[in-house]
């Protein structure tokens, strides 16, 4: 576990290939084809987005700690691979994660209080007996597997950021970034690592301290200048510029080829981290939140 | 939530047919079990077939309660912490079914505990554990431990009731419902639990008060532990101080003054952040209120007279009576220390020449006399798989037989509601309101997101 990435349960059970969670989502199509059908909902990283400000806020009321909700939303995430959003409610699933997340993280909230907050925050939960939360709690863990210790990238990035000399803009931006990537497959396809480096590296090449991105989440970075950024960066690491070009990119560059990390894993989870950040352009809140609504209203839960 | 995930679900009765009933704790209880005929047979971390299961029951937090409360923390922890973890030295999880409202821990069977050992051996007067069997107990109890420290979990509540044998005298840490990952917590570890470990086995700086506690706790268990399987009874047998109110924790006197009594009271020389523990200033009224802990008899005092009273030969010894070598004191020494970043870590204790030294016992069995110096210079044999298989089996050679663990089979009822053995649905009777005023939600953090 925390000592040993590769023989928690996050390696051996949560993490997939890009086919399988293809498969996986094939076989929920499949199994729900009607549903699907009849309740279209927008693409799944603008749901996740959507998903992950809900989290962001209630945590905001409530003074979670960022690791507590990158939990809940793996969590969250987990669940949604095995069973169809649209039989659920995704504002109860949304508060027992963060309930058992808590629970996980060492700073466990009550059960009652956990309902008033979530309550509060979204009219849209539509319970008022804290049962319903233990009862989906037992429906989450059993789905899970019990599988519940989680591995982020938070750490790697905190072990690394001296190495790169990193300037606290470009940590905080990497963290941002970090906090990003739940919103993509990347948690459930690579180790916590690749992903600490993918960000470092991201960050590094945003190089923040000139554009005064620190103000923002990377979401708010446009995707055309990370792009610009990133043929830049890509043809530093294939050779064809000069390392001298910019010098703490060209020790990350170093240590990436001399090190045996995963090249190809970090390649493709940049650019999934760029799509996601193109895809983010076309984001509105609104009708993630109709969409579910109309499932909702339907009482498909039952 | 849908259901879809309840579709295969397992049910305890189904597979399982409970022999009786062995434990009730706060938690709930435990039950022993077999597998029904027909199922097919489960098989441990070795590949061999489990024959027989140890089903621990959470009960809904709310006693007669038939609704969902919320799963009690230490109930999460235990859960985690056991699917994430696999060691032969650590009890082995079988399955968790979560069904009725109750959760079921499914565990490997283990015949004896500690605690049960000890019991034995204090009611068949002169008869101590043999020293073969207390360096495997103590090798096995480490080897555990150090892996669960490697994976940056602290036990917390290491005490002979919750470590267990089996039949072929593997060791079995277990009850990890204290334990919690240590690595980076979120806020200071105190602020958790107020109180943790039992109290005869917890450590000096838990006593004093100490916020920031590390892996030493569990050390310091452990030496408690070693002292209480020399000497048959718990070594510091203190009087628990009552919590006043839920915010007070009050000073372990009586705990503390135990110690003392065998290792005198702490001083600043050997502990060197002493002054900086909360109760620090405790201390020095601890010498008036406590006579002994002036005059302390000291460990090798102590060790010496309870080889005597545990029954261990001092001549003429066989396997079974031949007291533990000096090297074992050594070991406790180092494990009770007071100053936890002293005290002896998991892996220096797993190296340390009690378990290189030729002979377990002081008397070895061949004619030549030994020296502490010289067996403990023996090389190698300390390090490594040959150690790890030698002392695989804590009863090889040892000419006790220890009775099975108790069941009762008055109480073989393991089912909580036999009329709903399916889950409802948690997704229904949620009636949506109206959709929301629109402009509320907006203008968030996403808003800004997008916007920036």
């Amino acid at each position: 576990m925390a000592a040993n990435y590769w023989d928690s349960t996050q390696a051996r059970y949560w993490t997939f290939t890009k086919e399988e969670l293809k498969e996986m989502e094939l076989q929920l199509f499949q199994a729900n084809r009607n549903l699907i059908t009849k309740y279209p909902l927008p693409e799944q990283r603008l749901l996740n987005i959507f998903l992950q400000g809900q989290l962001l806020k209630l945590g905001r009321r409530m003074n979670l700690r960022q690791q507590a909700l990158a939990t809940a939303q793996v969590y969250v995430r987990r669940f949604y691979t095995k069973v169809e959003i649209r039989k659920t409610n995704p504002y109860l699933l949304m508060t027992t994660a963060v309930y058992l997340a808590c629970k996980m993280e060492e700073s466990p909230v009550h059960i009652r209080l956990m309902l008033a907050e979530a309550a509060r925050q979204w009219p849209e939960l539509g319970i008022n007996d804290s049962s319903k939360i233990g009862e989906c709690e037992f429906a989450l863990i059993s789905t899970l597997q019990a599988r519940l210790v989680l591995h982020h990238p938070y750490r790697t990035l905190t072990d690394l950021a001296p190495t790169f000399s990193m300037s606290t803009e470009e940590i905080s931006l990497a963290h941002s970034i970090i906090n990003d990537h739940y919103n993509t497959d990347l948690p459930l396809m690579h180790p916590p690592h690749i992903i600490a480096v993918t960000a470092i590296f991201l960050a590094i090449v945003l190089r923040p301290n000139q554009t005064g991105l620190q103000q923002h989440s990377a979401g708010a970075a446009s995707a055309e200048r990370i792009q610009a950024n990133m043929n830049q960066a890509l043809s530093i690491i294939s050779g064809t510029m000069g390392k001298q070009h910019h010098a703490k990119l060209g020790r990350l560059v170093e240590w990436l080829t001399e090190s045996d990390i995963n090249m190809e894993a970090v390649i493709s989870s940049t650019q999934e981290l760029i799509s996601l950040y193109e895809v983010w352009e076309g984001y509105s809140e609104r009708p993630c939140k109709e969409a579910i609504s109309r499932f909702m209203k339907d009482g498909l839960g039952k | 939530m849908s259901m879809s995930g309840y579709t295969t679900q397992r049910h305890i009765n189904d597979h399982y047919d409970v022999v009786g009933f062995i434990s009730s704790g706060t938690y709930g209880r435990v039950y022993k079990a077999k597998s029904k005929p027909g199922r097919p047979v489960q098989q441990g971390p070795t590949g061999k077939p489990i024959e027989a299961f140890a089903i621990k029951k959470f009960k809904p937090d709310k006693e007669g309660e038939l609704q969902y409360t919320g799963i009690s923390q230490s109930a999460i922890r235990e859960m985690a912490l056991c699917t994430e973890l696999s060691h032969p030295n650590l009890i082995t999880l079988v399955e968790i079914i979560l069904e009725s409202k109750c959760i079921f821990m499914v565990f490997e069977y283990a015949e004896h505990d500690l605690l049960q050992i000890i019991h034995w051996h204090t009611t068949h007067p002169r008869t101590p554990i043999p020293a073969t069997m207390l360096r495997s107990i103590m090798h096995q109890l480490l080897s555990g431990l150090l892996y669960l420290h490697r994976n940056w979990v602290l036990h917390r509540d290491l005490k002979p009731a919750n470590i267990m044998i089996t039949s072929s005298g593997c060791i079995k840490i277990g009850d990890l419902g204290l334990a919690r990952l240590f690595h980076a917590p979120l806020a200071a570890l105190f602020s958790g639990d107020k109180v943790v470990v039992t109290i005869w086995y917890r450590a000096p700086e838990l006593l004093l008060g100490s916020r920031h506690y590390t892996p030493a706790i569990d050390l310091w268990a452990v030496g408690c532990i070693m002292g209480e399987l020399v000497s048959q009874r718990p070594m510091f047998k203190g009087e628990e101080a009552k919590m006043e109110g839920k915010k007070l924790v009050p000073f372990q006197r009586g705990q503390m003054g135990r110690i003392c009594e065998v290792l005198g009271i702490p001083k600043r020389d050997e502990w060197p952040l002493l002054s900086a523990m909360p109760e620090f200033g405790q201390l020095q009224g601890l010498a008036g209120s406590v006579p002994g802990a002036s005059r302390p008899v000291g460990l090798e005092k102590w060790w010496d007279g309870v080889c005597r009273t545990s029954g261990y030969a001092s001549a003429n010894a066989t396997a079974a009576t031949a007291p533990p070598n000096r090297e074992g004191l050594d070991l406790l020494r180092r494990l009770l220390t007071f100053d936890p970043l002293q005290r002896i870590t998991a892996e220096q204790a797993q190296g340390h020449p009690y378990f290189s030294a030729a002979s377990a016992s002081a008397v070895p069995s061949s004619a030549s006399a030994s020296t502490p110096t010289s067996t403990s210079a023996v090389p190698a044999a300390g390090n490594g798989t040959h150690a790890a298989a030698e002392f695989a089996n804590c009863f090889l050679n040892v000419p006790h037989t220890y009775p099975p663990r108790k069941v009762s089979a008055e109480d073989n009822d393991i089912r909580v509601l036999s009329a709903t053995n399916s889950m409802p649905n948690t997704g229904a009777g949620i009636k949506r309101s109206a959709l929301p005023d629109e402009s509320l939600a907006r203008g968030g953090a996403l808003k800004r997101v997008k916007e920036g």
